[in-house]
């Protein structure tokens, strides 16, 4: 046997005496270096946006750094106003409304379903990725890009085809409703490269009944807004935050008997 | 005329679960995995054995499910500098239930630079590595082609560690599989060579990581099962540095100063009007 001896040193590794941060700034009380006197966003006082500012203002400004130009609030608002909520089907919104059903502490029911908002599938967590491929791909002709895709990839014997990252089929149809955001999206004046090159690709790859998926619109968006692919999958979990949390609380004071508990000659167990 | 759309996928499973790990029947009995739970696990088996059946679709040994116990007892340390279980103590200085202060701490275990996430790339590594030192590959090579340098030390995922050079854990967990009887298989008898030529040239060790991934690997598991096995490792140390700041005054936990945090961002400035 060839094992080392142990033996467990300290490294000595030098970590940082205090957290920095650019974001905000809290200056305290003249007789109380806990309480807070001012806060600052920035550099803006936060009294000031309140008063002078929107949300979505001021959740840009917290990514970015600067204000948004009204043309980028605009986007964003637009953003997340079409995409404020998953809708009842979707997986995330079915597990505030089990949580709801099942009066788990309303406190809760937000956190669950924004971690089942977490995954690959259709959900926030495939944002960032799809970001990447926007970015990478927007600078090579559509057609090539959706020829390659077509020649290349294989269609999946059962369930959607999801032909690249953030477009696909939904429920073997384009998703119509997702191409009318992205079509209104992509003609205000703040859509930028990743838009209409995504536009331009649903297009192409419309006659086989693929088009864009709601991941790859706010990854579009987010791209020509400047935000960075690693906050993305938050930023969707926070536009469909509200969707899911009101799904949970409309269920909270109903009655178990209020959601199907599946007989058990619809429940088979495979052997 | 657009032909339409084939839904038979889903028309199939609309109001019905299909299910391939088991269920309630109810007044006949609860099957898991092909079990009856009742009848065939409920005393016969450890939580541990039960924790793995479900996570990876069989029953392991009792000696295994005790070995991988063990295991998560080397994760759950109470001590609340540690990331996670500082999550869990925070979440105490809130006033959050247990289970969601347990809940949040082990969620961000889901990382790419410790917990159970990162034990899939160290299983690939050493299973990876083991093929590569059959067909003739000496451990100097593998050492040196295996990934970056920094500082000039090779950084190999099960190897070396953050805070401190070692790791107790391995004696504990080495103790542990000589007391249940495990032999040191193929993996575990490279990843100790590794070890061995990291020590020697470097003063690098083999940590946590790097030990499950062999050991396991000898035991036939893979990457993805190991992931799910481990699924709450750090749960307890969490709870634990909960409970901790929950009994304790409101605020108590690490209370800071707003100097506290050194700001580095835009000097203060006028909000201007909307245009």
């Amino acid at each position: 046997m060839t094992k080392a001896q142990s033996k467990i040193t300290r490294r000595n590794d030098v970590f940082s005496g205090r957290v920095a941060t650019r974001i905000w700034q809290e200056q305290p009380a003249e007789d109380n270096p806990y309480a807070v006197e001012h806060s600052r966003c920035h550099g803006y006082e936060l009294l000031d946006l309140v008063k002078k500012r929107s949300f979505v203002d001021v959740l840009f400004l917290l990514f970015r750094g600067e204000l948004p130009t009204s043309d980028e609030s605009e986007l964003l608002e637009a953003l997340m106003v079409a995409f404020i909520n998953p809708g009842p089907r979707h997986p995330a919104t079915r597990s505030a409304m089990n949580a709801g059903i099942g009066k788990t502490d309303p406190a809760l029911i937000l956190p669950i379903a924004l971690t089942a908002m977490s995954g690959k599938n259709n959900a926030a967590g495939a944002v960032e990725e799809t970001m990447r491929f926007l970015r990478k791909q927007q600078r090579r002709q559509v057609s090539d890009v959706a020829m390659e895709l077509i020649e290349n990839e294989v269609r999946p014997p059962e369930g959607d085809w999801i032909i690249a990252l953030g477009f696909g089929s939904y429920y073997n149809s384009i998703d119509v409703q997702t191409n009318k955001m992205a079509n209104h999206l992509v003609s205000l004046p703040a859509a930028g490269k990743a838009l209409r090159w995504g536009q331009e690709f649903a297009e192409m790859i419309a006659s086989y009944d693929l088009g864009w998926l709601p991941v790859g619109v706010v990854a579009a968006v987010l791209t020509d807004l400047g935000f960075q692919p690693r906050a993305a999958a938050g930023i969707y979990q926070i536009i469909s935050a509200p969707g899911l949390l009101a799904h949970g609380i409309e269920l909270a004071n109903k009655p178990l008997t209020d959601m199907p508990f599946l007989a058990d000659e619809d429940y088979f167990i495979e052997e | 005329m657009k032909s339409k759309p084939d839904t038979s996928f889903w028309d199939q499973r609309r109001g019905k679960i299909f299910s391939s790990k088991g269920g309630w029947k109810v007044g006949e009995a609860v099957y898991c995995h092909g079990y009856s739970m009742m009848d065939d696990l409920v005393g016969q088996v450890t939580y541990m054995q039960l924790y793995m059946l479900n996570a990876t679709g069989t029953l392991p040994a009792k000696s295994l499910a005790d070995w991988v116990e063990a295991a998560y007892i080397c994760m759950s340390y109470p001590d609340s500098r540690i990331w996670c279980n500082q999550i869990g103590a925070l979440s105490g200085s809130c006033g959050t239930t247990t289970v969601a202060a347990t809940c949040a701490g082990t969620l961000a275990m889901d990382s790419y630079v410790y917990g159970a996430k990162t034990l899939v790339d160290g299983v690939g590594f050493i299973q990876r590595t083991l093929k590569e030192y059959e067909a003739g590959k000496a451990v100097v090579d593998i050492v040196n082609s295996s990934g970056r340098f920094r500082q000039g030390k090779p950084q190999i995922i099960g190897y070396s560690r953050p805070i401190a050079n070692g790791d107790e854990r391995i004696e504990a967990l080495e103790r542990t599989r000589t007391q249940l009887g495990f032999n040191i298989g193929k993996h575990l008898e490279l990843a100790f060579q590794i070890e061995k030529h990291l020590l020697e040239n470097f003063n690098e060790r083999i940590n946590l990581n790097g030990y499950i991934s062999a050991f396991l690997s000898d035991q036939d598991l893979e990457a993805e099962n190991i992931y799910r096995i481990f699924s709450t490792f750090v749960a307890s140390g969490v709870t634990a540095c909960f409970v901790d700041t929950k009994d304790k005054v409101p605020g108590s936990f690490l209370p800071q100063r707003c100097d506290d945090i050194e700001y580095q961002g835009t000097a203060p400035r006028e909000v201007p009007d909307k245009s």
